[in-house]
């Protein structure tokens, strides 16, 4: 007999999904991930507007993660107009997305999937178990705001980023030092307290851990890195194929050899574990982490790990920061294509954009990371329930919705459509 | 009192304004039980609310009959944000031909309504929080009054006059930029002047905003009404019911 267990709603993830399970005769037989989020069309709507437009209205894909929309939007831009952004002003970004991954993180680890180690619905069950690790993880979240509040106003949908630069900059940072070195210090703290908790014994099989490679440990730009190949980001779509599927608002992605990858935390983490700043190394030895790690559970102390990298960094841009003589560099537009790519917190955000000799957008392609991890997280989910038998709601909902949280997708991100070929899904064997 | 927090089509960037009250959020949780909040808590209940938060635009037959269930459920609800209020960035296809922004990103399975609206199309809104994203000052006032029974006190005049409070040199005339604010409502300290730029209007129209002599002051600067009225369409807020016939 076939019958399908579901749970409508998920619930502490960013966005609107629900995860159906099919049995016959009590076994498991397939399961889906579906996003129901409503598509938004921003691709389409940024069609015909002129290139300035893009940081604020791609900003809006995303109220967690702006900053990267901000970032990989403008790269694509200077890209396609061949402007070269001078040093000072890319540490200054790199100092913006530090706040939004230690924000980000930080709301992930400890108002989202902490919850789930003590077995409370929200975090505020969780403040009443233990309140200091409540507040701990509220000061970390704060700490990475106020980076975004200075550097751009407000945390969601900054208004300074602009192509080349930054529209204006303060003209100092001293007042962030304390903050920060306050927050790290509680993020050291926690690190105790998060090693103590229990992990399910579970591991991601056959997943290739994708992420960019740059000199330092990934975030503001480099080529895509997979299995010891380099593919620049004029290259992607040539190695990853997007696909639609029919029960998902949101694409699928894999390899174009169909492999499935990951991206995010995880594959940071074990692809360029050794460029960790020394106290984020440290942190992940004292958790006993080291390459490769292949339990999702762990995605929250590797996140706490990149907390601890993200903030000591920032420490450092913020003691060296000297207002930059220029604080943007012209931008002048040109007929042509630009690529840009950027570690968001959740993983690589690809954006590309071609433009008429005035610089009015004439196609807009962007792929977040969210609907290039989903076949990934269908696959855990399915090594999870593939052997159990008689599933029920609740024991989904114990089981399962942990683990979709660990990857932390954020599915308002992910529903986004390009163009697309139905038939290359075929050709690949994907639909 | 009984609150819940829905969401429509969005960024979910208004409901974090919640998690950024912080410890606030855990002192009013001993006044207000939070009985339906998807991204923060995975015990939710629906039946009855004193009051409901809603954010995102509604742009699916499916986002009708949901919205018109939580106006039956809730006594006071509250639209926040550029989205909920006006129907939000995804509100530009409405200027334009939709199957064309429709085939040319998507092949078609999905039912979604050619305009993204405002929830104030379908249901009665008894207060707006403005801006994309509103501020947890606002949040904050709203919650606080409400809870005292009193009527929250949001600004309702233009952001020129934060600017002015601010000793902000103007844009326009120092800088010759475009700048929304003169029709724009305030609340968000006048970010965008602050940073030397023109606002772009997250925060949407004042009511009953003078569009006629925003576009004859620019006019005289020599700045095309077409270019205004392009800045309006994607300023977050061109579908709001105060301004959307003049586009
Ligand atoms: S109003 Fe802006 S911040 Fe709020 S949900 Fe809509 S797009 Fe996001
Ligand atoms: S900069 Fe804009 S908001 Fe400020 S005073 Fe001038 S027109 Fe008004
Ligand atoms: S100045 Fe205008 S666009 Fe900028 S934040 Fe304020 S209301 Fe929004």
């Amino acid at each position: 007999m076939a019958m399908k267990v579901q749970i409508e709603a998920l619930t502490r993830v960013e966005g609107g999904g629900s995860l159906e399970v099919f049995l016959r005769d009590g076994k498991p037989e397939s399961l889906r991930l579906s996003i129901y989020e409503p598509p938004r069309f921003i691709e389409g709507i940024l069609k015909g507007k002129p290139y300035q437009v893009i940081p604020d209205i791609t900003a809006r894909i995303c109220g967690i993660c702006p900053v990267a929309y901000q970032m990989s939007g403008v790269q694509a831009i200077e890209d396609a107009f061949c402007v070269k952004i001078p040093e000072d002003i890319e540490e200054i970004r790199r100092l913006m997305y530090f706040g939004e991954w230690v924000q980000s993180h930080a709301l992930h680890v400890f108002f989202l999937h902490l919850p789930d180690f003590f077995n409370v619905p929200s975090i505020i069950e969780l403040s009443k178990i233990d309140k200091g690790l409540v507040l701990a993880g509220m000061e970390i979240k704060r700490a990475g705001s106020f980076i975004i509040q200075a550097l751009g106003g407000r945390t969601s949908h900054p208004v300074s980023v602009v192509p080349g630069g930054f529209n204006a900059l303060p003209e100092s940072l001293s007042e962030l030092k304390e903050t920060l070195e306050k927050a790290l210090e509680k993020a050291l703290w926690t690190v105790e307290k998060l090693k103590a908790l229990n992990f399910p014994d579970f591991e991601l099989k056959e997943v290739l851990f994708v992420s960019l490679i740059e000199e330092d440990y990934p975030i503001l730009k480099g080529d895509i890195y997979l299995e010891g190949v380099r593919v620049s980001p004029k290259e992607f779509k040539s190695f990853f194929v997007e696909f639609e599927v029919p029960y998902s608002t949101a694409k699928h992605a894999m390899t174009k050899y169909g492999r499935v990858y990951l991206v995010g935390p995880i594959a940071r983490f074990n692809n360029a574990f050794e460029k960790l700043s020394p106290l984020a190394m440290e942190t992940a030895q004292k958790l006993s982490l080291e390459p490769m790690v292949k339990n999702p559970h762990k995605g929250i102390l590797v996140r706490i790990v990149e907390i601890v990298h993200a903030l000591e960094r920032s420490i450092r841009i913020v003691k060296d920061y000297k207002k930059p003589q220029r604080g943007k560099v012209e931008v002048v537009p040109r007929s042509s294509t630009g690529y840009g790519v950027s570690e968001a917190p959740r993983g690589i955000l690809w954006h590309s954009y071609s433009f008429d000799s005035e610089g009015r957008i004439l196609s807009a392609n962007i792929v977040p990371p969210t609907s290039q991890n989903q076949r990934a997280i269908e696959l855990s989910l399915w090594e999870l329930i593939k052997d159990k038998e008689n599933i029920k709601e609740d024991w989904l909902r114990d089981h399962a919705e942990p683990v979709i949280r660990s990857f932390d997708p954020c599915i308002s991100c992910a529903t986004h459509f390009l163009k697309v070929s139905l038939k290359d899904a075929k050709k690949f064997n994907l639909a | 009192m009984k609150v819940g927090v829905f969401k429509f089509s969005s960024c979910d960037g208004c409901q974090l304004a919640f998690f950024e009250l912080e410890e606030e959020l855990l002192r009013l949780s001993e006044k207000v039980q939070i009985q339906y909040f998807l991204e923060a808590s995975s015990k939710n209940t629906w039946d009855y609310f004193d009051l409901a938060f809603v954010e995102g635009s509604i742009s699916t037959p499916e986002e009708e009959e949901r919205i018109k269930k939580i106006r039956e459920s809730s006594r006071f609800l509250v639209a926040i944000g550029a989205c909920a209020v006006s129907g939000g960035i995804q509100s530009a296809r409405n200027f334009e031909d939709f199957s064309e922004i429709y085939f040319s990103v998507y092949s078609g399975r999905y039912e979604v309504n050619p305009l993204s609206k405002p929830l104030s199309d379908f249901v009665k809104v008894d207060l707006e929080i403005r801006g994309c994203p509103i501020n947890k000052e606002a949040l904050r006032e709203v919650l606080i009054a409400l809870l005292q029974g009193k009527s929250p006190q949001l600004p309702s005049y233009p952001v020129c006059l934060e600017c002015k409070r601010k000793g902000n040199p103007c844009v326009v005339v120092a800088k010759g930029l475009i700048c929304l604010g003169p029709i724009t409502v305030a609340g968000c300290g006048a970010l965008c002047p602050t940073f030397e730029r023109g606002c772009y209007g997250c925060y949407g129209p004042v009511e009953k905003p003078n569009l006629q002599a925003l576009l004859e002051g620019y006019s005289r600067l020599r700045v095309s009404q077409d270019l205004i009225k392009e800045l309006l369409r994607i300023s977050f807020n061109g579908y709001n019911k105060s301004i959307r016939e003049w586009l």
